[in-house]
């Protein structure tokens, strides 16, 4: 029943209990810095969406799905020079449209459904992620619409969301150069900052730096890069973005196997 | 971003220029254009910065106002930003068009500013919980040259370099209510130390060589770049890769290292037309905006 604003005159605002708690001194524990969570991956699994992805890693649980490809809204633009390679111009090529949702309940605080300037953050590092790989040029006039749901954030949402979205591209059809795997990482603050791999929630709040990274495995190309925070000089940055692009390199075969399990489903459930 | 139209011949003539450390202006590789800052330029507000880079002309406005701090850091205050692309830039940006591009830049400077060494929030606060200091900076793009994201974050350290705010005092009577007071002279004023805000480098990925301060049809060549957002010391604060195509690790590396050494003499060069411009005091000639 909504509330009666009129007649209950409550705060305006609401605000959880846990920041008047007594602060938790609760520091993460150490732990060795190259280590991945064990990830479990599912492709598949929407009724609805062309192509879908769930994907498991600690604590974070981020749902994908792909629809499309249907025709691109906003009308004809005139002809515009060709890309760099020869391929389709530039107003006959497809569109990656990518929006990033939080669901309300996935942090600690609340979050209003309409999250606004991180949300759309995060889905335009998904797409700049996600268009190298995809083969735009394919699929003139049209669009692919991905969107990623992430239903609990228990550490590097976005590297999950990244890796969902490309095997719930490759579970649709959509033509693809090469998977796309993400990898987050964070900095430990203090006297002896060290890069540690895959971050769960806790040390990311405690991180003095985080950074995604995005690799295409097999062509070796960095897809997406996205970091912030006191890091340091450029050589820390540096390991950090070879350790996460050996992260990545680990987790492919997951990936890989995933689909080939979703596809097996597919062709036993298919009438033959 | 403004789109210009480009024939093959005039891509694979840019091109095979970059390879030779020659580009079509006659610059290298790392080579900025000619910079112009002017600071003080608009009288309403706490301060104000503008830059000339090339065809790209931004004014960024700063304006202190008094507001409460958020609630998970009570003894800072806060800065917010506000980019608006205005239609004398590029046609497209008519309407709603320039929105996307302008929280892309927001969000970019927010994510710069994220950490706890660039700006001392701390002298931002001017009674714990209850009242601090935040710093609406407000970025208008006037003309879209190319390389918005550098010109950018010059315009913003040059307008906090100039920021003044008043000083304040608290007063407390005896029942305990506070009262805040503004000194009455219009001078006495608390500047902020701009030593580690950090400048965008934005490196663009033009055939197996890359270049900064690319202009508009160098960013028609390239299809990848990265943003690397350094302070005077060297430090970076954010990291990010902008385009359709993807790079090459070994490139990353270098890029890096390019920005490194392009940000160190970035920011020298600032902070000396800065103190140079400040030194000139009241009696400086102004260029404003037909100069």
């Amino acid at each position: 029943m909504p509330g009666d604003h009129r007649r209950i005159r409550g705060p305006e605002e609401s605000q959880p209990p846990q920041l008047y708690a007594a602060d938790e001194d609760e520091t993460p524990a150490a732990r060795d810095p190259t280590r991945l969570r064990p990830v479990y991956a599912r492709a598949g699994l929407l009724s609805q969406a062309k192509g879908s992805a769930y994907l498991e890693a600690g604590g974070t649980k981020v749902l994908c799905a792909v629809s499309g490809p249907r025709q691109a809204e906003g009308g004809e633009r005139g002809g515009g020079p060709a890309g760099a390679g020869g391929e389709a111009p530039a107003a006959l090529r497809g569109r990656l449209l990518c929006d990033f949702r939080r669901a309300p309940f996935s942090g600690r605080r609340r979050r209003a459904p309409q999250g606004g300037g991180e949300e759309r953050e995060l889905g335009l590092a998904l797409q700049e992620a996600l268009e190298p790989a995809v083969r735009l040029g394919r699929y003139p006039r049209a669009q692919l619409e991905v969107s990623a749901l992430l239903l609990e954030d228990g550490g590097s949402a976005l590297a999950a969301a990244l890796t969902a979205a490309a095997l719930a591209l490759a579970d649709a059809g959509v033509e693809m150069y090469d998977l796309v795997v993400g990898c987050g990482l964070s900095l430990t603050p203090g006297p002896s900052p060290t890069w540690l791999l895959d971050p769960t929630r806790l040390e990311e709040e405690h991180s003095a730096a985080g950074l995604t990274v995005a690799l295409m495995p097999v062509l070796n190309q960095v897809a997406g890069l996205l970091g912030s925070g006191e890091g340091g000089q450029t050589e820390s940055w540096t390991d950090a973005v070879r350790l996460g692009l050996e992260g990545c390199q680990r987790l492919y075969p997951v990936l890989q196997q995933c689909l080939v399990r979703a596809a097996r489903r597919r062709s036993a459930a298919a009438p033959s | 971003m403004a789109s210009v139209s480009l024939s093959e011949a005039e891509k694979v003539y840019i091109v095979h220029g970059v390879q030779e450390d020659l580009r079509v202006d006659g610059r290298g590789c790392e080579d900025y254009r000619c910079v112009e800052v002017e600071t003080d330029v608009v009288s309403n507000t706490s301060g104000s910065a503008r830059v000339k880079l090339g065809h790209t002309d931004i004014l960024v406005g700063v304006k202190a106002e008094m507001g409460t701090p958020k609630l998970e850091k009570p003894n800072e205050g806060y800065l917010e930003f506000f980019v608006d692309c205005s239609a004398n830039a590029t046609p497209e940006f008519e309407g709603r068009g320039g929105d996307d591009l302008g929280t892309e830049i927001a969000n970019t400077l927010y994510r710069i500013f994220n950490n706890k060494s660039s700006i001392d929030l701390r002298s931002l606060c001017i009674s714990p919980q209850e009242h601090c200091w935040v710093l609406y900076v407000d970025v208008l793009l006037l003309e879209c040259g190319g390389n918005l994201f550098d010109a950018i974050s010059i315009a913003v350290k040059a307008a906090l370099f100039n920021t003044r705010i008043p000083r304040v005092r608290v007063l407390e009577d005896e029942e305990g209510s506070k009262d805040i007071e503004l000194s009455d002279d219009p001078y006495d004023c608390m500047r902020l130390s701009v030593d580690n805000v950090p400048c965008i480098v934005t490196l663009c990925k033009i055939g197996c060589r890359h270049v900064v301060d690319a202009t508009l049809q160098e960013e028609a060549c390239s299809l990848a770049s990265l943003l690397v957002s350094v302070t005077s010391r060297g430090v970076v604060t954010c990291l990010r890769k902008v385009g359709k195509g993807s790079l090459d690790p070994e490139s990353i590396f270098e890029m890096m290292e390019s920005s490194k050494r392009v940000g160190k003499v970035l920011h020298m060069s600032l902070q000396s037309v800065l103190h140079k411009e400040e030194s000139l005091g009241p009696k400086r000639p102004k260029v404003g905006f037909l100069g």
